[in-house]
């Protein structure tokens, strides 16, 4: 099972299984739609909530609703993108107590790339597509600067953004391997973290924000490359550079989680079931 | 007998210890980051000032008040008579020679008293101990909101005792769960204090049964409502909602003979 394949057959073959359960999906048209539909219309609340809060009151923590919309739209698209690309993570705890998860290992992918491609779901969409909206509405009412070293950041902040969603879903599967209580606390940083991330991180007490920032870093993800578009100084006072700081402590959090899922992996094995 | 029943899964509720602190870790976590981001709409205004007669306190207390009621009342995911549907359980319950609708009402009211003591009077405490709130000004508001929120819970069964029937004819409850989404978390006034809405979606808001759920308990334990008034208010959905619940399974039950014959 673990024969060396590239990382670029694997991605080849990972691409496949997402297009052979699409097609599955397309299948049922109308289910299809409705699930996009439904997905949209449940995440309208928060655009609606922000949309409201800034119809009584001017602005939230110094900020306008076009730089809270600029958060908002990032965090959004990272957080569906994130979670669509790991569905498969929300099947592991029920397929270990059903033992479906032994059929799983033995497909031909790495273990966790197996794990998430075992769903898929466009659903997702719904949510990315409300995060594009509200981006798009950003920028009618920021006005950005733009230069080569903003429009490189972009790419490199969804893509930093995405990762870490993908890692925070992965370690929800990863507490499955040992224990099937309060895993539930694990929304606190998933769910919690993304509603985090969509607004400005000075506003948060001291508390939050070493949490945010530094065990799970969402504050990186939004925060401090918004302050950067925008070329506003952050109140908290920190330096320009810190923006790089985003993909460097998302690289290390990755890399944690997937060590925690090799040592889940091998406490499952080890466990024989 | 309906005591019985809401009495033990009132002792149910307290066999899933872990789920009760993992699920105080995430209602708190949730509980400082709103009030942080409430707190920092009201920067730059002066001290005490009231925005559609909220002050920042007045504000932040609603927002412990709906972490700590998450649970005891339920805004989201609740789908048991759907699941004994599927199972074919829901058989044998309307066999029995009880009343559907008051067999789980009383379990719920059950459930619904347990969690209030392990889920919703830690979260206040802790949200208490992390910022100033505004407290019930004298013993009558005291016992009002205590009697406003059986109401509250009671409203909030109806609505979805009747989702789950809804859920019985579309066999798959995806559809509605979305719907329901919408219905319990914005229109209860969780998602945000009703008055903070724009005109047209307010009025339409305060004139539906769904603000007993949270906003109506909210106003009597904030002052901005009369005891009297809050009460009857909520008196009088409950009785509407639990008469609709009532009309709703009798057509239910209607097409339950039918399949099965």
């Amino acid at each position: 099972m673990d024969k060396p394949i590239t990382l670029r057959e694997e991605l080849g073959i990972a691409w496949k299984i997402a297009g052979i359960r699409l097609r599955g999906q397309m299948a049922y048209r109308t289910s299809f739609w409705l699930q996009i539909f439904g997905n949209f219309f449940t995440n309208f609340a928060e655009v609606l909530a922000l949309f409201a809060m800034f119809y009584q009151f001017d602005t939230l923590g110094g900020w306008t609703l076009g730089e809270v919309a600029l958060l908002h739209g990032i965090s959004m698209i990272a957080f569906s993108l994130g979670d669509l690309l790991t569905v498969g993570m929300d099947s592991v705890a029920p397929q270990i107590r059903s033992g479906d998860f032994d059929r799983v290992l033995t497909r031909p992918l790495g273990s966790w790339m197996n794990a998430a491609t075992s769903e898929f779901s466009l659903r997702h969409l719904g949510q990315a597509l409300q995060g594009v909206l509200v981006l798009g509405f950003a920028l009618t009412q920021v006005e950005i600067a733009w230069s080569i070293d903003k429009a490189l950041l972009v790419p490199v902040m969804f893509i930093s953004g995405i990762a870490l969603f993908m890692a925070l879903f992965t370690i929800e599967a990863i507490f499955s391997f040992w224990t099937v209580n309060g895993v539930e606390a694990i929304n606190a940083f998933t769910y919690g973290g993304s509603d985090l991330a969509q607004f400005p991180m000075h506003i948060f007490g001291r508390s939050l924000r070493f949490i945010f920032f530094w065990i799970v870093p969402v504050g990186f993800i939004t925060y401090y490359p918004a302050l950067y578009l925008l070329e506003k100084p952050d109140p908290l006072g920190m330096p320009d550079w810190f923006v790089l700081l985003g993909p460097v402590i998302t690289t290390i959090f990755c890399a944690v989680v997937s060590w925690g899922w090799n040592q889940g992996i091998r406490h499952y094995r080890s466990t024989g079931s | 007998m309906y005591l019985e029943l809401a009495k033990r899964s009132f002792q149910q509720q307290f066999a899933y210890r872990a789920a009760t602190l993992a699920g105080l870790f995430t209602n708190s976590v949730f509980g400082v980051m709103l009030s942080s981001v409430y707190l920092a709409l009201y920067w730059d205004k002066a001290d005490g000032v009231s925005v559609a007669g909220f002050t920042a306190q007045q504000t932040v207390t609603y927002t412990w008040l709906g972490q700590a009621l998450i649970m005891p009342v339920v805004f989201w995911g609740w789908w048991l008579i759907v699941d004994t549907i599927r199972t074919g359980t829901v058989v044998m319950d309307l066999l029995k020679p009880m009343d559907f609708f008051r067999f789980w009402l009383s379990r719920d009211l059950g459930r619904a008293a347990a969690q209030v003591i392990t889920r919703g009077v830690p979260t206040l405490l802790i949200g208490a101990l992390l910022f100033d709130l505004v407290w019930p000004e004298s013993w009558q508001r005291w016992a009002a909101f205590l009697i406003s929120v059986p109401f509250a819970v009671t409203v909030s069964f109806c609505l979805r005792f009747m989702m789950n029937l809804w859920g019985f004819w579309l066999l798959d409850h995806r559809g509605i769960s979305s719907i329901m989404l919408v219905v319990s978390g914005v229109f209860s006034g969780h998602l945000l204090p009703i008055a903070w809405y724009p005109a047209p979606i307010r009025d339409l808001l305060n004139v539906l049964p769904f603000r007993s759920m949270l906003m109506t308990p909210v106003e009597i334990w904030l002052g901005q409502i009369s005891i009297v008034h809050g009460l009857s208010l909520q008196l009088f959905w409950t009785t509407v909602m639990i008469g609709a619940s009532y009309a709703l399974l009798q057509v239910a039950e209607r097409k339950v003979v039918v399949q099965g014959g």
